[in-house]
């Protein structure tokens, strides 16, 4: 099958990817642009463990084409610690206990990131309908949701500091 | 008993393996690169039941990028059946081959291989292999496959009992003829499946030169797994290595070798060619492993008091279409376990496992699931057939402290346990008395609140001594080695198969404790079978006794030999006189330990760059290893309360509440214990409450996405409230218990067994999982 040029700004940085027009934007990010964070679960959009950021909103790789996104601007889990440094959300994850097997967490990450800039103060309701578009069959969820509200708290605590 | 203080044991701390899964750095199966890989993807019967007429792969062979299609016929020439004959009274030896060449079994089995340059072109071929197929008649229900005209599964199973077991102690039937009354109860547990979110797959590398494989794929039993590969390849165990990366869950279904995995192991060896697999989820859903799937009926012999007195099992269980596992190991710790905390000695069972034209079954996550259900919902039943208060009952007959240890009807020896002080630290959470007011009260406005009591006994670790009473060949060891490097670091490793368990920092932890070093300055490498010695893996709850007690215990050895070398130097006392302690020595003074300013770099460097300085009879190095065989059995026990609201309109459950107390002994991290705690209560729910592999009446697997087959999300899982007790094993090693598997255990019982309270003013007993709206509207249906 022929393959189709495109642009992918992944995490800053620009990548030229020849693809062919059925591959998913999740194999081309494991595979083209060699960013295995972004895990694949399920293929049909129901785990979110391949969430990224597209144009700052969060999104399953495994939906989308990769030729869909020429030129999109795309975030990946890896792009989410800064210089070694955990963000707030990663950091309440570990502290929280909020992961066991590891392979759903990226997901989450991506998704709170975005959530929690959009609405700083969710309360645990909230949060939890939020966190139901990805799955975790390790943790039973609570020290995921202990995690996303320490972060949110932090953050606005951060926040109000500036 | 005196509780020895430890100095990082039972303290909770973070895990030191999230960074790296934190930041996308974690290294599962897929994102290993391995240049020049072809990819695989497996045909599969569309049939529960078909004979393989022909298999034409001419067309998909000529296809661009493909290299080669294999079925069975080329797969039996280059490797060994797989032979299930453990030496069982009951259980039937069965055979099965790499992939089927005759005949397939259950919908999704695999009848060809497709290897190609690429994943995308490899599932465009496999469209196009032509197989013929011709359908034959299918069993997919478990009496019906016990019907003496069945459809045999299997040739070698005839009437498609694959296993039956009978046992007796006390005299049941005399007990039974003399009872006040007979309380029948039934509990049918749906078939389920792991679900872990990383599916399964696998890469092989076939170094030609050397003859050797290197086979990566996510595994629980590294060693086990590298066992049964070399010889199902017909290879030397000294040509393989396995690789365990990360794994992404795996619940008790990445034990067994599976088919497709070895075919991808054959295929490397005869392409000479790097070739991986990753299954989707359909795969996985439909064809990777089933569990559970289970019938009980008790009948309990009781006086008018409620008092136990005799009671009998009947289980049934649907094993599928293959046994990866011999088929009556799960059913048979059902049957073994049952009476858990309770005092029972006149007892029997009648268990029968059954094949059928689904996909075949493996352990998963608390095989025993049913059992607490079973029991505690044969307390509930007795409570309510003689209009006893279930609390009442309870108390009645749980063994009391004095009872303990306790033998049980089928032998096991029950120590350490604390069933009446978990059940009461429930009971009082709940301030019964208090809710059972509140609960009149909801009724008088229509509202109808349950709650579900569930009391568990957990077998955690089964030793050798257990194995060979069982008759199964096979050892409940596990081995450790310990190696101080010259400069003080510590590297250490176990044959466990970590799956997200949080290995490498709790087993840090017991290296930590045994050596006298802060956990931190220790390093554990698992899951490569080249590095780790040659241990058992991961099952069960195993881990932390026998890998924990391992690794402990060879950190004792390794202290020893530190201490040793260190009293070699001037003006220090006798090794029994010293200490380590965070990598320090100290030595008593009176009663006071000081710092003798020696410290493990200084040992570790006379043992490897001074060697001759060493004490006499002391050999250079700080190398150590230790295999550890853990008692027959070692056992934890909680208590699970559940409250739930019934919304007898819609059928709905909301959970309102849910505690647990819960005994394991010494905890290598309690952060991690409740990690373990939170994800098995969660999979006891998500069973009971939605998750279900169903199979039409041709046997077509309907529930092939994750949009089918639900499990639970954020919004249907409560907060549990933890009780912790830590009432050590006399028995083990740092008087680890185990855990990890009781909570599924407890929710399935807490759950269904607080449902039926909500639901006893209208007379209705649920008696199946799930616990769906339908199956609640369907019972209260006419009664409203």
């Amino acid at each position: 099958m022929a393959k189709t040029v495109i642009y992918l700004d992944v995490n800053g940085v620009r990548h030229e990817v020849h693809c062919e027009p059925r591959k998913l934007l999740s194999d081309v990010l494991r595979e083209d642009c060699r960013l295995t964070g972004t895990h694949v679960g399920c293929e049909h959009g129901v785990c979110g463990a391949c969430t990224v950021l597209i144009n700052d909103r969060p999104a399953r790789a495994c939906l989308a084409y990769a030729v869909q996104m020429d030129e999109a601007r795309i975030m990946t889990i890896e792009a989410v610690a800064q210089d070694g440094r955990l963000s707030p959300l990663q950091q309440a994850l570990h502290e929280c206990h909020g992961l066991q097997c590891g392979f759903c967490t990226p997901g989450i990450v991506m998704t709170f990131e975005a959530y929690l800039r959009e609405n700083p103060s969710p309360s645990e309701a909230e949060v939890r309908e939020a966190l139901s578009g990805n799955l975790c069959r390790c943790t039973g969820y609570q020290n995921i949701v202990r995690a996303i509200l320490l972060a949110a708290e932090r953050l606005r605590a951060e926040t109000a500091d500036v | 008993m005196s509780e020895p203080t430890y100095r990082y044991l039972n303290k909770a701390a973070p895990r030191t393996e999230d960074y790296r899964l934190l930041t996308g750095h974690g290294r599962y199966l897929d994102d290993i690169e391995i240049p020049g890989a072809l990819h695989v993807c497996f045909v599969r019967s569309p049939h529960a039941h078909a004979r393989i007429v022909s298999i034409d792969t001419q067309g998909a062979a000529q296809m661009p990028g493909i290299v080669t299609v294999v079925t069975g016929r080329e797969l039996a020439q280059w490797t060994n059946p797989m032979r299930v004959a453990p030496p069982v009274e009951g259980l039937l030896p069965v055979e099965f081959a790499t992939l089927p060449v005759d005949v397939a079994r259950f919908q999704g089995d695999p009848v060809a291989c497709v290897v190609a340059t690429d994943r995308y072109l490899a599932e465009d071929a496999a469209e196009q292999v032509t197989v013929e197929f011709e359908p034959l008649p299918a069993v997919t229900d478990m009496w019906q496959s016990l019907d003496p005209n069945a459809v045999q599964v299997d040739p070698a199973v005839p009437g498609n009992l694959v296993s039956h077991q009978t046992y007796s102690h006390g005299d049941p039937e005399s007990v039974n003829r003399h009872a006040f009354r007979i309380v029948e109860a039934i509990f049918h547990q749906q078939r389920q499946t792991h679900v872990p979110i990383e599916t399964r797959g696998c890469a092989a590398v076939w170094d030609a030169g050397r003859d050797h494989l290197t086979f990566h794929i996510g595994t629980q039993v590294p060693h086990p797994l590298r066992t049964q590969l070399a010889q199902r390849l017909k290879l030397s165990e000294s040509q393989v290595s396995v690789i365990s990366p990360d794994v992404g869950g795996s619940f008790g279904q990445k034990i067994a070798l599976y088919r497709e995995e070895l075919t991808v192991a054959a295929l490397a060896g005869y392409l000479k060619r790097p070739v991986r697999w990753r299954e989707d989820r359909l795969e996985n859903l439909t064809a990777a492993a089933s569990s559970r799937e289970d019938f009980c009926r008790s009948r309990a012999a009781v006086d008018e008091h409620g008092t136990l007195l005799a009671l009998d099992l009947e289980l049934r269980e649907d094993f599928g279409a293959y046994c990866f596992f011999p088929a009556n190991y799960l059913a048979r710790v059902v049957a073994m376990i049952l009476s858990g905390p309770y005092r029972l000695q006149d007892y029997s069972f009648d268990v029968k496992v059954v094949l059928s034209h689904k996909c075949g079954n493996a352990p998963m996550r608390a095989p025993m699931s049913i059992t607490s259900w079973v029991m505690d919902g044969t307390m509930d039943a007795i409570a309510r057939e003689l209009k006893l208060d279930p609390v009442e009952v309870r108390r009645r007959n749980l063994l009391s402290p004095e009872e303990l240890p306790y033998r049980t009807a089928t032998g096991e020896w029950l120590a350490d346990i604390t069933p009446s002080e978990t059940f009461e630290a429930v009971v009082a959470a709940f301030d019964y008395r208090a809710f059972r007011e509140r609960q009149q009260a909801a009724w008088q406005a229509g509202r109808y609140l349950g709650l579900g009591l569930c009391n568990v006994v957990e077998p955690t670790t089964y030793g050798s001594r257990f194995y060979k009473a069982a008759g199964i060949p096979g050892s409940g060891h596990e081995a450790s080695w310990i190696r101080i490097e010259p400069s003080g670091a510590v590297n250490a490793s176990v044959g466990l198969g970590p799956s997200g368990q949080g290995y490498e920092s709790a087993m840090a932890n017991a290296v930590a404790e045994g050596l006298g070093v802060h956990p931190s300055s220790v390093r554990i490498h698992m899951g490569h079978t080249d590095v780790a010695p040659y241990g058992m893996g991961s099952r069960g709850a195993r881990s932390g006794t026998a890998g924990g007690g391992a690794l402990y215990l060879c950190a004792l050895d390794a202290r020893r030999k530190v201490l040793a070398i260190a009293a070699g130097w001037p003006d220090i006392p006798d090794a029994e006189s010293l200490r380590l302690i965070d990598a320090r020595i100290e030595r008593l003074n009176g009663n006071e330990w000081i710092d003798t300013g020696l410290t493990l770099v200084d040992v570790a460097r006379r043992a490897y760059l001074d060697p001759t300085a060493l004490p006499q009879g002391l050999a250079p190095g700080l190398e150590f290893h230790l295999t550890y065989d853990p008692p027959p059995m070692t056992y934890s026990n909680s208590a699970h309360g559940c409250e739930v609201e019934v919304d007898v309109s819609t059928g709905a459950i909301r959970i309102a509440r849910y505690v647990i107390a819960e005994d394991c002994g010494t905890l290598l991290n309690p952060t991690v214990v409740e990690g373990q705690q939170h994800g098995a209560v969660a999979m006891g729910l998500s069973g009971a409450l939605f998750e279900h592999m169903r199979y039409d009446e041709t046997g077509q697997n309907v529930t092939g996405s994750l949009a089918d087959y639900l499990i639970a999300t954020s919004t249907e899982l409560p907060n549990l409230e933890i009780i912790p007790l830590h009432t050590p094993s006399r028995a083990t090693a740092a008087g680890i218990k185990g855990m990890a598997e009781g909570g599924v255990m407890g929710a399935l019982g807490a759950l269904t067994n607080a449902v039926n309270d909500a639901l006893a003013p209208f007379g209705v007993v649920a008696d199946r999982h799930p616990l769906t709206p339908m199956l609640l509207r369907d019972l209260l249906r006419d009664k409203l």
